[in-house]
């Protein structure tokens, strides 16, 4: 038995196709017919872009019976997809010339493009942040960063005067400290890399060798805590890239709209006779 | 935000707003002279609850013409009824139509006021406004009554019951906090009744204890003839036969009424199955079946050095049903039962000897409805996932494979490790649990935003709970099944909406005693602080901020429910029932 969300999915996807190949013969069709297709296509596209922006008010109205909003980000997505073909077409398949136009097309496709990084991310990484564990709200985040911080430096304070020696303070000071103070490692953690964490690990391998069984204790508490500021991290990471997407789309999309109507009052401005 | 505090305030108390402002000291006097007031010791009632107090502020008397419903069959209800002049009439069977006594949805925000909430809504968090202390204050008053049409036909299709002056009714719902169990409407012109609210009665049953045994000894009778009523089986018995079975049925209560701090004591404790208290134990000789009444017991059975969750069994589900039958059909080849049932929470349950199945019941049932045999060897070993024995039969009879397979395997689909979570949790309580799938969700927070829009600013829960793989039950109210917050609220703020059940907070008759906020086992109800329209705190007399206690409400005035739900862009967010796994299985498996 196909489930419900993906049969969604093909749904919209069927939907899709059949409009996009609709639109491309009916636009091939009237092309040799009629000369000003472009203003039709233009307008078309207008109209496409402001129901995409209709999304986000919205976001912004939960008390209005306005749909659900997975309705409207199924609708957004596939309609944005769409919406590509319909400038496409409306570009009559060529590069535009001019810079404002240059200019204008590629403000079209950075919110396309920021769009679909978005949505990926949307989709690869909550499995991520499932899979690492330690769920914790993004507001949080200092406040645990700094008790793993205490409780790591309370550590190696406590066992100087059992070992009677600086080895783990040292380590701490030289090789951790700086982990500990601030989120660490964001690119390799977007990129899903473990690198860094096996390197800190592997330093514990090295300096354990130095160390007294009392030591030893407190380093194995301290990787630890290690592993739980590499956890820490990867949520910052994570959800930072979850909402800071949408601070490139969704300014992304307000430029395109002014250009867009910059762009129309040009076109109408300077067209002459040409309509 | 402002930060300036607002000039000072009297603290909200018990009685600032009291049922009715009607009731004078007159009629509290006559009250007085009748019984069972009359016989009460009015020395038992302490000085902060003193029965004149009691019967002035939380009782009201209403009038009915004969024919005008007093309460309907459904209706959530939390108060009791003394008949003071004439009398009513209690529809038994079967019941009346929801169209017959008018039942009908709750009033929701019209369409311009949910747009008004754009520019309508207030600047600063937790405004405690005029307009809304004014429209919560009396939260019954104003109702319309509602005439019965052609009570003649009624009282020739429908079986009924007369009950008369001096009698108490309504307390099952009251008591209970269950739905009213039947409709009942006034049987004379000029039906006086005294309606006391269950802060009052529970205060009269406290320090009187007549009335407390009384209300006790009817509300038992009058419950077990009800939930008897219910049983399928006994569909197939004649007038005899049921009679037979209704003398020799138990009815039961394990738990403790307010078992909130039970709970939190077993969860400090590291609680584990074990140490909940059994109603019939594994390997045990079946004596009687146990039918779920309210509450819900935990089903287990043993697995290496400990106890497994299979299931919990909520109100209707029968428990020891397949081991008897079993039993009668092959004498030579007895079972014991097959798993343990332990309390938890207060648990109300009905048991039915085993005699009297075998003796009365079984013989009466036709072949099909019997279930099957129990294998006690084999891959088929006693299936664990007892379901309500009838309801799996009539399955059987007459639904194709697939629906059979998908209705019998929904605790399998959920699976044990999510059961026992959602066991050891006490989840299993919510009819509207906020689960978020955590695998679709991006934590963008746009429910949270979404409940803020709608309630003053401030959400109504946090996105943040226990998680169990990738399923996070949300700190948000669950609308639970048996609303133990309810139990200490001393002016009946918080209660069920009488239509759907809503557990929801009066904003105007909360005075801020966190009685609710301490006994919700699962930490949903949080205490804020109230604020005027420039954003300055409120401050009581005695120097400190008023608080009051929020919760979500499912946004009950709102248009196309929950807010938050509406809000999820990636349908990782829903409200499930969790009474049953059913809406769970479906769900996790969409």
């Amino acid at each position: 038995m196909i489930r419900r969300l993906a049969l969604r999915r093909l749904g919209f996807l069927a939907a899709l196709l059949v409009a996009s190949v609709a639109s491309i013969l009916a636009h091939e069709a009237a092309r040799s017919v009629y000369p000003h297709l472009v203003y039709i296509t233009g307008w078309a596209l207008l109209a496409l872009m402001l129901v995409l922006t209709g999304y986000n008010a919205r976001k912004k109205l939960p008390f209005l019976p306005l749909l659900k909003s997975s309705t409207w980000l199924q609708i957004h997505l596939y309609l944005g997809l769409f919406t590509g073909l319909a400038f496409i077409l409306h570009l009559q398949w060529r590069w535009p010339g001019g810079v404002f136009e240059a200019l204008l097309s590629a403000l079209f496709v950075g919110v396309t493009l920021s769009g679909i990084v978005g949505w990926w991310i949307s989709r690869t990484l909550p499995k991520r942040l499932t899979t690492a564990g330690g769920e914790v709200p993004y507001e949080r985040i200092p406040v645990i960063r700094r008790a793993l911080r205490e409780e790591a430096e309370a550590l190696v304070l406590g066992a100087i005067p059992t070992a009677k020696a600086t080895t783990l303070a040292d380590f701490y000071t030289g090789r951790l400290a700086a982990f500990f103070d601030g989120p660490a490692n964001f690119r390799a953690h977007a990129l899903g890399s473990r690198r860094p964490l096996a390197t800190l690990l592997d330093d514990f391998i090295e300096v354990d060798r130095f160390l007294g069984p009392a030591e030893k204790e407190t380093s194995a508490k301290l990787a630890a805590l290690v592993r739980q500021k590499d956890t820490l991290d990867f949520h910052r990471t994570a959800q930072l890239l979850l909402k800071s997407w949408l601070f490139v789309h969704i300014p992304l999309t307000y430029g395109l709209l002014v250009f867009s109507f910059v762009h129309i009052v040009l076109v109408y401005a300077f067209s002459g006779g040409a309509r | 935000m402002s930060t300036t505090a607002a000039p000072a305030h009297d603290r909200p108390r018990r009685w600032d707003s009291p049922f009715s402002d009607e009731i004078t000291d007159a009629d509290v006097q006559s009250l007085l002279s009748r019984a069972p007031f009359v016989n009460m010791k009015a020395d038992n009632f302490p000085r902060s609850a003193t029965l004149p107090d009691v019967l002035k502020n939380d009782t009201r008397i209403c009038r009915y013409k004969k024919g005008e419903i007093i309460v309907r069959e459904g209706d959530y209800g939390t108060s009791a009824f003394l008949i003071l002049r004439g009398t009513a009439r209690v529809v038994l069977s079967p019941a009346l139509p929801p169209s017959a006594v008018g039942r009908r949805e709750p009033a929701r925000r019209g369409i311009f006021r949910a747009i008004a909430q754009l520019w309508g809504n207030a600047k600063e968090d937790e405004v405690a406004r005029k307009r809304d202390r004014s429209r919560f204050m009396r939260q019954d008053e104003g109702e319309t009554h509602i005439i019965l049409q052609d009570i003649p036909r009624i009282l020739d299709k429908h079986r009924t019951a007369t009950i008369n002056a001096g009698d108490f009714f309504g307390e099952i719902a009251a008591l209970s906090r269950m739905p009213r169990t039947a409709t009942i409407l006034a049987d004379e012109d000029d039906t006086q009744l005294l309606e006391v609210r269950w802060q009052g009665l529970r205060d009269l049953m406290r320090y009187d204890p007549a009335l407390r045994s009384h209300i006790d000894r009817i509300y038992r009778e009058r419950a077990l003839s009800t939930y008897l009523a219910e049983i399928p089986f006994l569909k197939h018995l004649d007038e005899a036969g049921k009679a037979k079975v209704m003398a020799a049925t138990q009815f039961e209560t394990y738990g403790d009424y307010d078992w909130s701090g039970d709970y939190k004591k077993l969860a400090q404790s590291g609680g584990s199955a074990g140490k909940e208290p059994v109603i019939a134990s594994e390997g045990d000789y079946p004596n009687g079946i146990v039918m779920m009444r309210a509450g819900f017991a935990r089903l287990t059975q043993r697995y290496g050095g400990g106890h497994r969750t299979l299931n919990y069994l909520g109100s209707g589900r029968i428990y020891g049903w397949n081991e008897i039958a079993h039993n009668w059909r092959q004498p030579d080849n007895t079972v014991p039962l097959q798993h343990t049932l332990r309390v938890i929470g207060y648990t109300h349950v009905l048991v039915i000897p085993a005699s009297i199945i075998e003796q009365v019941v079984l013989p009466s049932l036709p072949k099909h409805l019997l279930p099957d045999l129990i294998k006690t060897e084999g891959a088929d070993a006693a299936s664990p996932f007892t379901r309500t024995p009838f309801a799996l039969a009539e399955e059987k009879a007459k639904d194709s494979p697939e629906k059979k397979s998908e209705a019998a395997s929904a605790e399998s689909r959920v699976g044990s490790e999510l059961m026992e979570f959602l066991t050891a949790n006490r989840f299993f309580n919510g009819t509207e649990t906020m689960v978020i799938d955590m695998d679709r969700c991006t934590r963008c927070d746009d429910c949270v935003r979404a409940c803020a829009s709608t309630h003053d600013n401030n959400p109504r829960f946090l996105r943040h709970g226990p998680t169990h793989d990738s399923i996070m039950v949300a700190q948000a109210c669950m609308h639970c099944a048996d609303p133990v917050c309810m139990i200490g609220c001393p002016t009946g703020a918080i209660h069920r909406d009488s239509f759907e059940g809503q557990v929801v907070i009066n904003p105007a008759t909360c005075i801020g005693c966190t009685a609710c906020a301490n006994n919700c086992p699962y930490g949903s109800i949080r205490m804020t602080e109230q604020r005027d329209e420039s954003g300055g705190i409120l401050i009581a007399s005695d120097a400190k901020p008023i608080v009051k206690a929020t919760k979500c409400d499912l946004c009950i005035d709102q248009y196309g429910g929950p807010a938050c739900e509406r809000a999820c862009p990636h349908d990782a967010l829903a409200r499930i029932n969790l009474n049953t796994l059913d809406d769970l299985a479906a769900w996790l498996h969409r």
